[in-house]
């Protein structure tokens, strides 16, 4: 008797899981990691706005678009498929999550994308678009990455930064960002994806529906890939009221003292 | 029976509920998913600082014993986007919540669900082992 109590609790939890799984699954789009609400669905099929000069309104804010856990799955190869040279590959898979440059709350740099919203930020100038700030919320620990859009060159002598030289133009309604000149201490993901200071990034970045911007990815590194490698991200758009707001990490990080990698001012 | 219906269901509920608490590191470096608490305490503080809030709980065991628990949560700003805001949890109040306890330093958790006996109200946290996934 005991038994089928248990079996028959055991399985009305199930049915209650199954639905509450249901339920979950239907919140996932108002409430994905980081419980960034996004746009409602039914917005999301919407056309893309454009900006007065007739090209389309990429601003958001979004939420992801890039990568965080894992370089590989987010941009859509298969495991073992991104192509790391050996010492790269030994390299990844022996680092800790625990000393990402980013868990110090340095910056995240290209292509990661937390679970906080980001966007675009156009300067118009006398000489039209100028500039494109790219902000995140959390994750660019005082940096402000700069897409030049005035035509300019990579500089001969970039030396190497957390997000490089970057330099934009418009093909059509795609926003192409071309970066060189990053360091190589930045993570690709927390699972340690590394690169080097060869790294070469190329964006190219769509809005096909109001609700979805796409980020297809080449990532040219010859001193840490044996080819170039093309990925793609989607970001989704977050709900209309929501804005970016103040996050400085460094504030009060206390990242490492609960799984003991890091001492607390009590020496534990 | 009841109350093992009751836990299990609500166990199951939460583990298909939890949303990343941890946003900014992963949640195995820290915390340990065998290691959930639920208590009832009082609240000590509440931080309001990034990159992760805390809540900090004053916990009396029979003997008298006070522990503090040091809970971790996901940003402030996210909190107040799910309209939790600096007035809704204050130091003072009796609640009860469910923890996962630090790996290393058992009573620095992460919090899954904290709620005021006063009036019933359920915070909203975003917390569980999912932390893993994102930063």
């Amino acid at each position: 008797m005991k038994s089928i109590r248990v079996i028959s609790a055991t399985a009305l939890g199930l049915a209650v899981s199954l639905l509450v799984a249901t339920h979950a699954q239907n919140r996932v789009t108002s409430l994905p990691a980081g419980g960034t609400p996004l746009l409602p669905d039914n917005l999301v099929n919407g056309p893309a706005p454009r900006l007065p000069d007739g090209h389309p309104d990429l601003t958001g804010p979004w939420l992801g678009g890039g990568s965080n856990a894992d370089i590989e799955r987010e941009g859509g190869l298969k495991p073992g498929e991104l192509p790391l040279l050996p010492w790269a590959k030994t390299l990844r898979d022996g680092r800790k999550e625990q000393d990402e440059p980013y868990v110090a709350c340095l910056p995240m740099s290209v292509p990661r994308m937390n679970p906080y919203p980001w966007r675009f930020v156009n300067s118009y100038t006398s000489k039209g678009l100028t500039e494109i700030y790219i902000l995140h919320e959390l994750g660019d620990a005082g940096a402000h990455r700069v897409v030049y859009m005035d035509g300019r060159k990579h500089p001969d002598d970039v030396f190497p930064t957390w997000y490089g030289h970057s330099i934009g133009r418009w093909e059509g309604d795609t926003l192409v960002i071309d970066t060189v000149g990053y360091n190589d201490k930045f993570w690709f993901d927390s699972r340690g994806t590394p690169h080097t200071d060869k790294l070469h990034t190329i964006e190219r970045w769509t809005r096909p529906n109001y609700g979805t911007l796409i980020d297809e990815f080449t990532l040219d590194d010859t001193g840490a890939y044996s080819r170039t490698v093309q990925l793609k991200f989607t970001a989704k758009r977050v709900r209309p009221d929501v804005e970016l707001m103040e996050d400085i990490c460094t504030e009060n990080n206390q990242a490492g003292i609960a799984g003991g990698y890091r001492l607390n001012s009590e020496q534990k | 029976m009841r109350t093992k219906l009751g836990v299990l269901m609500a166990g199951l509920g939460l583990f298909c509920l939890t949303v990343p608490a941890v946003a900014h590191h992963g949640f195995d470096t820290e915390y340990d998913a065998n290691k959930k608490f639920t208590f009832t305490g009082v609240v000590q503080k509440v931080e309001w600082l990034n990159p992760h809030m805390r809540v900090y709980v004053d916990v009396t065991d029979p003997a008298g014993k006070v522990t503090t628990w040091n809970m971790e949560m996901t940003s402030p700003n996210t909190v107040r986007r799910q309209g939790w805001g600096p007035k809704d949890l204050l130091p003072g109040e009796k609640v009860t919540f469910t923890t996962y306890g630090g790996k290393v330093v058992e009573t620095r958790g992460s919090l899954v669900t904290i709620k005021r006996l006063s009036d019933g109200r359920e915070l909203f946290v975003a917390g569980g082992p999912d932390a893993s996934v994102p930063k």
